[in-house]
């Protein structure tokens, strides 16, 4: 919990991570988050589960250069990445951005950044289950 | 020894997470892609990124090292 860069299977908390970033510093005065959760319907098909899998050592060793490159970039005072590598159901929780910044508008644009750099850079593959059987998700842009 | 890993659609075509090749000196990831691509072109015509010991490389030419740890894997789709 206290890592501010994770990969784990089980699920995470909003409000404690939130909490570890403020604990990090008080000059913090704006903090602007992004929940990735696991939507039940996709290209124009239930899904009733999704199923991840990850590259574990670069997976995490990328995510913690994106934290730091973040903080750099964004002068932010703290920030945090949790991604679960599990299989989930609709509704649960798969991917949390937390950015910590003195002021709003660098915490928004750094969650932004974070979230998009992440897709690109990450080596995590999603599967989607469906009644008709599974497929490995085409990336979004 | 040379190993190559595998994950998610990849590892679906190939069938397996990870493949070894004896290390020659001399020898390149584009030995190593060809090694593969060979016996698994379905697999290889959806490797979009190369990482060697972990870290992304674009040079297929680059000179490998014994023990070196390749992963051969599709456009990512996490988040």
């Amino acid at each position: 919990m206290n890592d501010p860069v994770r990969i784990q299977t089980e699920d995470f908390s909003q409000d404690l991570e939130i909490e570890a970033l403020k604990a990090s510093s008080q000059r913090i005065g704006g903090i602007a988050s992004f929940l990735g959760c696991a939507r039940d319907f996709s290209e124009g098909r239930d899904v009733s589960e999704i199923s991840f899998e990850a590259y574990g050592s670069m997976a995490l060793a990328e995510m913690n250069k994106l934290r730091i490159e973040a903080i750099e970039r964004f002068s932010l005072l703290d920030a945090r990445i949790v991604h679960r590598v599990a299989t989930v159901k609709a509704g649960d929780n798969i991917v949390l951005i937390v950015a910590g910044a003195e002021h709003r508008a660098a915490a928004f644009d750094a969650c932004r950044w974070m979230i998009d750099e992440l897709k690109q850079r990450v080596p995590i593959w999603k599967k989607e289950i469906t009644p008709q059987g599974e497929a490995w998700v085409t990336p979004h842009p | 020894m040379i190993r190559v890993l595998f994950f998610g659609p990849v590892a679906d075509r190939v069938q397996t997470r990870e493949m070894q090749f004896d290390y020659t000196s001399g020898m390149t990831l584009h030995d190593i892609i060809h090694k593969v691509g060979t016996q698994h072109p379905g697999a290889i015509s959806i490797v979009s990124f190369i990482a060697v010991n972990q870290v992304q490389v674009r040079d297929k030419q680059m000179s490998l090292n014994d023990n070196d740890e390749i992963a051969l894997m599709a456009k990512f789709s996490g988040g």
